[in-house]
């Protein structure tokens, strides 16, 4: 009876001390949106049935080791205890209960999470190797950074052109996925305004790691300065066969590969590309001219710059005076 | 051939072979593109191919593997040049960038794997028997090492080479994982950079095959590793004197060399950047290696379907008289539980698999949107295996744990049925819950509450099990020799892997959990407390069953308490940083996160880990020769095998017993599990070992204690 | 070995499955063409199949062991080898259901353009040739060789005929339908169905002629555990068909 006592004085203990120890160094990021409330809830919820649990196997694990060590010179065994029914039952009902208590918590967290406000901004993403693209179609513009004001509830419609895609910003913890072929819903509420980062969380390919994009929570105004601007600048693109450019690379996500500063990338850098002279994978050498880059973008693997034998550009479906507008724009960049 | 020096003819060979075949690479190459790629596929393959075949010529001659894989490379070339032929008849291009095209690269490793199995001779008895011509139940193999490196049928033999293939991949796996966690070091591209170039392949590219094949390495060596131990201890345990299907127990172990062999091909020949996951439409798109790695697990799929196939039959069928179901040793529960899972389940994931390798060849619009397909469906099957997959990696390694508890504890497991059957509640359950890896991916929505409750029931006999051990442990005597430590550190390990599943469960909380490195760092834990630490407790345990010797106690110790605790820390700065938002399967992290430090300490840990299993091995193969012997009873142990001299006779048990008792009566004086049939009083019987010095089995258990207390 | 009595029972047994069986069929191709209620069909299949397996396929032997046999006895590893090729059918099934799965996911309720007839004609081929399987493995057991081989062969040419019927016939002309292959998801679930399920026909049309070939050299006058392995392969097969043959035939609305 005594062993009992020290023991469960001991695992009470060593939970309480799990626990805080735990939420001290404090395990979740900033928790930046409405989901991420109950979401941490359950979460903290969690970690003290872990630290209780953990205690509880191992600490009458260690009390034995320690306790029911073999004694010098004993050569008998111990005494012989098959089972306990009772103790079997209890151990097999009791967490059964608690694990149908969690899925209930769970399932009401999951509604929480997913409560719908009718008046939600819209906002279409599309994943591909390797950008985001964000259309807020209530204005007509397209960004490659998601702008969301503070407070309301943005639903995102998503969907990829290529492979799968995963749109997840820690601080809002909610994470869903970015199917080709139809749509999927995530809805989250930012609550603290700052400059996050959308990660792409589901593998897609060489640049996986690296295809991120800024998400910016600000003030309603704030927000609105910004829409504004970028109206101005959807307008002022479209007069231009450089700005119409601009906003297909910028929705296509060309940068992702082929840098406009010379960078080196999974492509060729755009910078000084045109009328520059490039050696092919056969050997031969070629100047980037009109006639070039238009069949660069419409057969990508017809002729290939050495170095960049194994990078798949995925065939766009361009019109000529889209491809024109493109040209134009890499002329622009020297 | 007697050859005196096999390992050093061998490696000599493996880099001669390896040159020309580079070599010849290169020239192949050189005529298809104009250019000489030193880095190239081409040349890397063939280095491959003809490295390993030499290697094992020269330590083995041109007989068992190395006819078996001088086969597969004739096969894979007759296949794929034949392909390559009705390609020119029908006009096609005859070259691609990997020198085969794709069809022709698939079809030769089709048949590359089919001409290994009649290379290495396995089928050779099952093609007489189909012209009507009767074998001999048994083939007497030779007495030394050779023979595992043929084709043998003892299942011992079996057991051992499939043991050493497992421990084989696991350093290899090892080994890949400890070069991405270099480059995961330290923010930004050290090594593995845009530049680097490597099997046509840049630094984030061979980081991905590298990150894709480590998981599926590991995958494969669990599932030869644990077949090891099964193959090797069921008949002894059951007493019978081989497997029900003794035949299609070696050509389960040996279709899974090819496989490995695919395996690794698939790595060189443009490497592939999918996770071990494989979904489409990534793996739709990617290089040609992925039909590499979808032909190496299709393969080692079936040796684990042929494997558990025998497994049951062998329990159902062969077990001693008086071995009922409730006395049957408990890690036979485990393995029928295992065992049903891989005979059933095993099928989805080929099935998935070859779905997409059709889609690529043939068009077929599966899981291609364009064409009506359904990208989630292949979710949906590749999961159905992949989640009972796990039970079926750790449901041995818990059987390990409540079969040598008893031992160490010198006291009856708690609650022997409890334990039976939640390992048959958790393969079941098991079966109910694959959609918990889906929470994210666009599924139903519905379905996402139901399969979060299913998930959390497994938790249930999960505990059971945990709670029995800790009822085992508590008022026993209980020793801590090596295999001892390893099976405490495997219900640690396994706890915390355990109870970090339930927050994956809960939906709400997996939004934020799911494909991060909290998930890595949790499943790391589940699989190394119900498979890494059980294997090495298993290893530690039946090595001197095997060899007549004790592994060195006091490495055995080293390798624990080094691996143990870097372990520790390594899953604990995964699930620290993964919380924190580091993303799975990525080669770079934003520095602006500030994880360079936990990196920096996880991948410190990771080296030490595999200075241990170094230790291991070096161990292994040091005490295989050199061990203290140890022919008795070393652990005073009930279990039949241990009632007969070590190393165990070719055929088992000479003398048949009869199950008297239950199997872990420890305390209980006067009881006895088995009896001898025909033998009076004591197993110490010189007819039936053929060992004049044998000692009573009382004179063992005194040698025993002598050692642990020493 | 069972008694001549029996045989002749065994016989007759097999003749009034095969009947019921045939009236099944035309059922279900009835209700296909004029209500196609999917909740019938799945009954009838299910029927079926459980005819089969009862009747054709003996699933109860699996039980009918003492345990108390020698265990290198011929008859006590035959109830292993039962058990292990039983265990294989579980394992291979899941195929079949995998694929079964992805149809219904993809295709819903509706079905590819097929020739009708021509389904309704390889699958009596089908059938036909279970029925003189089990007719040449009863045979057997009532040691009549030369019955065997008879039924055997017949078995084996009708096998062949569907697999022909299958692949060189019912393919080109889906084809020239425009399903094909890379047509869309029908093509795709149709090819890989018929594909696999034809491959498992290849395969036992090879385990036929491995047991004809052994058995005119009278290997399996005294122990023919093989032939009965063969004749549950081949039913198993019929088996899968049953299921197949609604799903891609009679299931669901032309689109």
């Amino acid at each position: 009876m005594r062993h009992f006592i020290i023991v469960g004085i001991l695992v009470i203990v060593i939970s309480i001390l799990t626990y805080i120890g735990l939420a001290a160094i404090g395990l979740m990021p900033l928790a930046a949106s409405a989901q991420a409330g109950p979401i941490d809830w359950l979460w903290n919820l969690e970690v003290m049935t872990i630290s209780f649990l953990f205690a509880l196997i191992v600490v009458p694990m260690a009390y034995s080791l320690v306790v029911f060590r073999r004694k010098q010179g004993d050569t008998t065994d111990a005494e012989h205890i098959e089972g306990n029914t009772n103790l079997e039952i209890t151990w097999t009902i009791v967490p059964l209960f608690i694990v149908m208590v969690f899925a209930y918590l769970g399932a009401g967290n999951l509604a929480e999470i997913r409560r719908v406000d009718p008046q939600a901004m819209v906002v279409n993403v599309t994943g591909l190797q390797w950008a985001w693209t964000f259309e807020y179609p209530a204005y007509g513009v397209v960004a490659n950074e998601l702008h969301v004001p503070e407070g309301q509830q943005v639903l995102l419609q998503m969907t990829s052109n290529d492979v799968l895609h995963s749109f997840w910003v820690p601080e809002f913890r909610v994470k869903q996925d970015l199917v080709p072929g139809r749509l999927t819903e995530l809805r989250f509420t930012p609550t603290v305004p700052g400059s996050y980062k959308v990660r792409c969380a589901e593998i897609c390919g060489t640049s996986h790691a690296y295809m991120e994009a800024p998400v910016i929570v600000s003030a309603q105004a704030d927000f609105d300065a910004w829409m504004i601007d970028q109206v101005a600048l959807a307008e002022e693109a479209a007069a231009t066969p450089e700005g119409r450019g601009r906003a297909l690379v910028a929705a296509n996500g060309c940068v992702a590969c082929h840098s406009v500063n010379g960078a080196a990338g999974i492509g060729p850098t755009w910078f000084g590309l045109f009328g520059r002279q490039e050696r092919l994978t056969d050997g031969s050498v070629i100047t980037a001219d009109d006639a070039y880059i238009h069949e660069s973008i419409k057969a990508p693997q017809a002729k290939i710059v050495a170095g960049f034998e194994n990078q798949l550009m995925p065939a766009y479906k361009f019109t000529d005076e889209q491809i024109t507008d493109i040209v134009s724009y890499i002329k622009t960049l020297k | 051939m007697r050859n005196k020096y096999p390992v050093g003819s061998g490696l000599l060979l493996l880099l001669l072979g390896g040159a020309i075949g580079y070599g010849i690479g290169l020239g192949i190459d050189m005529l298809i593109s104009g250019t000489l790629n030193y880095s190239g596929s081409v040349a890397s393959a063939f280095a491959l191919l003809l490295a390993v075949s030499s290697f094992f010529f020269g330590v083995f001659g041109y007989r068992g593997i190395t006819r078996g894989l001088v086969w597969q490379v004739l096969g894979t070339l007759i296949g794929g040049f034949f392909v390559t032929g009705i390609r020119a008849l029908m006009g096609l291009d005859l070259f691609g960038s990997f020198f085969f095209t794709e069809p022709a690269w698939v079809f030769g490793a089709f048949s590359g794997v089919i001409s290994f199995l009649f290379g290495v001779g396995v089928v050779s008895d099952w093609m007489k028997w189909a012209r009507g011509i009767d074998t001999p139940e048994h083939h007497e193999d030779v007495p030394t090492w050779e023979k595992y490196l043929g084709v043998s049928l003892d299942h011992k033999v079996i057991g051992i080479q499939y043991t050493v293939t497992a421990l084989v991949l696991i350093s290899v796996g090892g080994l890949f994982a400890l070069i991405f966690r270099t480059e995961l070091a330290a923010s930004q591209l050290q090594f593995l950079t845009t530049t680097f170039k490597l099997f046509n392949q840049n630094g984030p590219q061979i980081y991905n095959s590298l990150m894709s094949l480590h998981g599926m390495i590991m995958i494969v060596s669990i599932l030869l590793g644990i077949s090891g131990i099964m193959n090797y201890v069921i008949p002894l345990l059951l007493g019978a004197h081989d497997m029900a299907f003794p035949r299609m127990n070696a050509f389960a172990f040996w279709i899974a060399v090819p496989a490995t062999v695919l395996l690794l091909m698939s790595l060189v020949l443009g490497g592939f950047d999918t996770g071990w996951t494989g979904y489409p439409p990534l793996s739709a798109r990617a290089p040609v290696g992925v039909q590499m790695f979808f032909l190496g697990v299709i393969s080692a799929g079936w040796s684990s379907i042929l494997g558990s196939l025998n497994i049951i039959a062998t329990i159902v069928r062969m077990r001693a008289k008086g071995m009922n179901a409730m006395r049957m040793p408990i890690f036979m529960w485990a393995s029928i539980a295992t065992s049903i899972i891989a005979l059933t389940a095993t099928q989805l994931i080929g099935l998935s698999f070859q779905l997409v390798m059709f889609q690529r060849l043939f068009g077929m619009g599966f899981f291609d949107p364009a064409k009506g397909g359904n990208p989630v469906l292949f979710q949906h099957l590749f999961w159905f295996y992949s989640h009972p997959a796990v039970y079926v990696f750790v449901l041995p390694g818990l059987g390990i744990i409540s079969e040598l508890l008893p031992v160490f504890v010198r006291k009856p497991l708690f609650g022997y049925r409890w334990v039976a059957m939640s390992s048959l509640g958790i393969a079941l359950v098991g079966f109910l819950v694959w959609a918990h890896h889906m929470f994210t991916s666009g599924m139903n929505e519905y379905l996402r509450v139901p399969f979060m409750y299913s998930t959390l029931l497994v938790a249930v006999p999960t505990g059971v099990k945990f709670f029995s051990w800790v009822a085992t442990l508590w008022g026993g005597k209980i020793t801590t020799p090596t295999p001892m430590l390893f099976v405490l550190g495997a219900i640690v390990v396994f706890l915390l892997g355990g109870l970090t599943g339930p927050p994956n469960a809960t939906v709400s909380t997996d939004l934020h959990l799911h494909d991060t490195y909290f998930i890595v760092g949790h499943f790391h834990d589940t699989i190394f407390g119900g498979f890494v630490f059980p294997f090495f407790a298993a290893l530690y345990y039946w090595f001197p069953k095997a060899t007549g010797r004790r592994m060195n106690e006091f490495w055995g110790k080293v390798h624990f308490w080094l691996m143990t605790p870097s372990f520790f820390v390594l899953t604990f700065g995964m699930m620290r940083v993964g919380l924190l938002g580091m993303r799975r399967r990525i080669v770079d992290y934003d520095p602006a996160l500030g994880f360079d430090l936990s990196h920096l300490v996880m991948t410190i840990a990771g080296y030490l880990i595999g200075i241990s299993v170094l230790i291991f091995i070096i161990n292994l193969v040091h005490s295989m020769k050199n061990g203290e012997k140890a022919e008795g009873n070393v652990w005073n142990s009930r279990s039949p095998e241990w009632q007969v001299p070590s190393p165990m006779p070719a055929h088992n048990y000479a003398v048949p017993f009869e199950v008297v008792g239950e199997p872990y009566d420890y305390g209980l004086p006067g009881s006895k599990y088995v009896q001898f049939i025909d033998a009076p009083e004591h197993v110490a019987h010189p007819e039936i070992a053929g060992h004049s010095e044998m000692k009573t089995h009382q004179s063992w258990g005194q040698e025993q204690n002598d050692t642990h207390t020493r | 070995m069972i008694h001549i009595q029996d045989k002749k029972s065994m016989l007759g047994q097999g003749i009034l499955i095969f009947i019921y069986l045939a009236v099944l069929t035309g059922l279900e191709f009835f209700v296909a063409i004029s209500f196609n209620s999917v909740p019938l069909l799945v009954v009838v299949a299910l029927v079926k199949a459980a005819l089969v397996l009862y009747y054709y396929m003996h699933v109860h032997k699996l039980n009918a062991e003492s345990p108390d046999e020698d265990e290198d006895s011929y008859d006590y590893k035959t109830g292993t080898n039962r058990l292990g090729l039983w265990l294989f059918l579980i394992s291979d099934s899941f195929v079949f259901a995998g694929l079964m799965v992805v149809r219904i996911n993809l295709l819903g309720l509706t079905r590819p353009h097929l020739d009708q007839t021509l389904g309704l004609l390889v699958t009596a081929v089908l059938l036909v040739s279970s029925f003189f399987m089990n007719r040449g493995e009863t045979l057997m057991h009532g040691g009549d060789r030369k019955g065997f081989l008879t039924n055997t062969m017949i078995t084996f040419g009708l096998g062949l005929a569907f697999l022909i019927g299958v692949v060189f016939v019912e393919w080109p002309n889906a084809i020239s339908e425009g399903v094909t292959p890379s047509s869309g998801a029908q093509g795709a679930a149709f090819f890989m169905m018929t594909g696999m399920h034809a491959f498992h026909v290849l395969t036992g049309l090879i385990f036929l002629l491995v047991v004809l070939v052994n058995g005119r050299r009278g290997v399996y006058d005294q122990q023919n555990y093989p032939v009965e392995a063969v004749a549950v392969y081949w039913h198993f097969i019929d088996v899968v068909w049953i299921f197949f043959y609604p799903a891609l035939y009679l299931i669901g609305a032309l689109t």
